[in-house]
């Protein structure tokens, strides 16, 4: 997964919780003032109901009795029944929201009225029967909190239940994902993935494992098919050696002839050092170099160094050893020769006449600079087997795949640049 | 001087014969474990060399065998197997040498020639050939009675010359020799001439022969 992909992923689970925490707010926020009227209206209904109620009983209980000289004292005494004496009649019953003036709380507040046409002994009044509404806000304000509050508890349990759930059924994708990051082709075994009660989560690891083994059977394969390539190309390379040997003791030999023979002597070599590096790189695939032991650099560059003076010789380059600090590393003595020889070897091999390398050690890197061609060298190609850099000189491509390997195994890192006019290889521990 | 060579491989049995045969070196062939059980029953020889890989048997099978007659030849073995694990077990189980394939003639030769040595003359390790004489124990070499003062590689280079007199040497087999396993690895061989003309100018200053030829300028042999 590259770093520049990563910042803009999310978690799958948080995805999904926003989706339903988005649903939830949007249906809450909607409902609400639908919920108000309808509530509202709900309960006005239930009032005008009361009041037409209130009226039926007047007219059942009071209303055939009543005398207008009762209408002073029924007034005094009924706060929200009234008869009043006024020339606005209405025809029928009508219904008003109305505000008065409550004596009590010094304040004016809002009422539901009902006005009925009624007669008292032949006269026509106008019966008012009001209802307080405020109370009744209070009460839909009231319930409407209710409302949200169990909406609010139900979305945070929806909450907490999802992330719950969600979790416990992908977490054996979770787990299966986690075995694959940590899976690599011919360093770890196969993964062994648990069983899973979610078909499609069986589903995917069956197709993976099936994947995984195919992968590796055919790694397999091909590493054993290299190391037995090789392995079978020394006997034939050993008795064309010996037939050399035997053809360069005829008497008479020619100049030509023994120029000849002297390039099938040079490749020959060249063959040689080829198989020789496939083996090297299919023994340590195989872990064919397991002992360790603790190196100090310092001896193996040292014990190394004349021998690469006398080849540097030879194309009269000046071989530097800069300060090379007391460095231990656990490693395979083998191996560490053959990166400090690979590096080395290469160094002189890319170099030019009256060239420079030079070594330095600390404790965080090897560094080994040359010169050579003008140009950087393609860093992302460097590494590979058989990636060919320059074709004017007899390297296999293999020397820089064979330090890389090697650094790999001991979780070295090997790096390249090109900086002022040099070749720098630098193979940092840790 | 006689040897017994153990290899199914007819090809290089063939050149490695021819190679070795001289007028006192008389090389057998075995290319099984049968036949070359029954020639060690038989003989003595004074060197065998030992393919790991022969049909009928694991070549570390025969070396137990040859170990049991407690005769005292050297064994050299002779193996495509390159890996630390057999050569300690060819070494534990009484090889004196272990050469890993492909390999030059003259190599074989120079180790054969070395391990007759240690085993004949127990005390007594100086070469001698005509003025020139080796003490191949002390590392140390006189011309006409005189100490001369030879590099290591001078000295190496000189015993391998001797030691294959008469034959044509490559650069590669100097090379191999003088720089072992790392040979493999380089480029080019051309460090061998500037050895061969120190050696060359050191044995002249001091009164031998000039018997180092070089054929064509690719080759070099010490000429009899």
């Amino acid at each position: 997964m590259g770093s520049i992909n990563q910042a803009k992923t999310q978690k799958l689970l948080n995805q999904t919780l926003r989706g339903y925490l988005l649903f939830s707010v949007l249906i809450l926020l909607i409902s609400m003032p639908f919920a108000y009227f309808l509530m509202q209206k709900l309960h006005l209904d239930d009032i005008d109901e009361a009041l037409f109620l209130r009226k039926k009983e007047f007219q059942a209980y009071h209303l055939p009795t009543f005398r207008l000289s009762e209408i002073s004292q029924w007034n005094k005494y009924n706060r929200d029944t009234k008869l009043i004496d006024t020339l606005k009649i209405p025809q029928k019953d009508s219904l008003f929201f109305q505000s008065f003036y409550d004596e009590l709380d010094k304040e004016v507040e809002p009422y539901r009225v009902l006005f009925v046409p009624v007669e008292i002994e032949k006269k026509p009044f106008l019966l008012l029967i009001k209802h307080n509404l405020i109370e009744n806000e209070d009460l839909i304000f009231n319930i409407l909190g209710l409302y949200a509050g169990l909406l609010l508890f139900l979305l945070l349990g929806l909450l907490g239940l999802t992330q719950y759930f969600s979790k416990r059924l992908w977490q054996p994708f979770y787990q299966t994902l986690q075995q694959i990051e940590t899976f690599e082709l011919g360093k770890t075994a196969a993964p062994n993935f648990e069983q899973t009660q979610t078909e499609e989560f069986e589903r995917l690891n069956t197709v993976l494992q099936n994947l995984i083994e195919k992968s590796i059977s055919i790694f397999q394969n091909q590493k054993e098919f290299i190391e037995n390539a090789a392995h079978e190309l020394q006997t034939p390379l050993a008795v064309l050696q010996a037939k050399l040997d035997v053809f360069l003791q005829m008497p008479d030999l020619s100049q030509t002839q023994m120029q000849a023979l002297d390039s099938l002597y040079d490749l020959l070599a060249r063959l040689n050092r080829l198989n020789k590096n496939l083996l090297l790189l299919s023994k340590i695939d195989k872990q064919i170099f397991h002992t360790l032991e603790n190196i100090k650099l310092k001896e193996v560059i040292e014990n190394q160094i004349s021998f690469f003076e006398e080849q540097a010789l030879q194309k009269n380059i000046t071989l530097i050893i800069n300060n090379l600090e007391n460095k231990w590393v656990q490693a395979n003595l083998t191996l560490i020769e053959i990166l400090i020889s690979n590096l080395l070897l290469n160094a002189i091999r890319h170099n030019h006449e009256n060239g420079k390398i030079s070594i330095s050690l600390s404790h965080q890197k090897l560094i080994i600079s040359n010169t050579g061609q003008a140009n950087a060298l393609p860093a992302n190609k460097l590494f590979q087997r058989f990636a060919k850099i320059d074709t004017s000189t007899q390297g296999n491509g293999l020397g820089l795949a064979i330090i890389k390997k090697i650094a790999d195994l001991y979780g070295w890192e090997v790096a390249y640049t090109f900086e002022n006019e040099l070749h720098v290889f630098e193979v940092v521990f840790e | 001087m006689k040897l017994l060579l153990i290899e199914d491989e007819n090809h290089l049995a063939k050149d490695i014969s021819h190679y070795l045969n001289s007028k006192d070196v008389h090389c057998e062939w075995a290319n099984n474990f049968e036949i070359a059980l029954e020639k060690i029953n038989a003989y003595d020889y004074d060197c065998v060399l030992l393919d790991l890989t022969l049909p009928d048997s694991n070549g570390m099978d025969i070396l137990k065998a040859i170990k049991k007659q407690q005769k005292n030849e050297g064994i050299i073995i002779i193996s495509a197997k390159d890996t630390l694990e057999s050569r300690l077990e060819g070494l534990a189980l009484g090889a004196d040498d272990y050469l890993t394939k492909p390999f030059h003639l003259s190599e074989l030769l120079a180790r054969v020639q070395a391990i007759i040595r240690r085993k004949q003359f127990s005390g007594n390790n100086v070469l001698v050939f005509n003025e020139i004489e080796i003490d191949t124990f002390a590392k140390t070499v006189k011309v006409n009675q005189e100490n001369i003062d030879l590099t290591k590689k001078e000295f190496d280079l000189l015993l391998y010359l001797i030691g294959n007199k008469n034959r044509v040497l490559s650069k590669s087999s100097l090379a191999e020799h003088l720089s072992g396993d790392m040979a493999d690895m380089l480029d080019n061989h051309d460090f061998v001439y500037a050895h061969i003309k120190n050696l060359k100018r050191k044995l002249q200053n001091a009164g031998a022969g000039d018997y180092i030829k070089t054929i064509y300028g690719t080759g070099y042999k010490w000429e009899a």
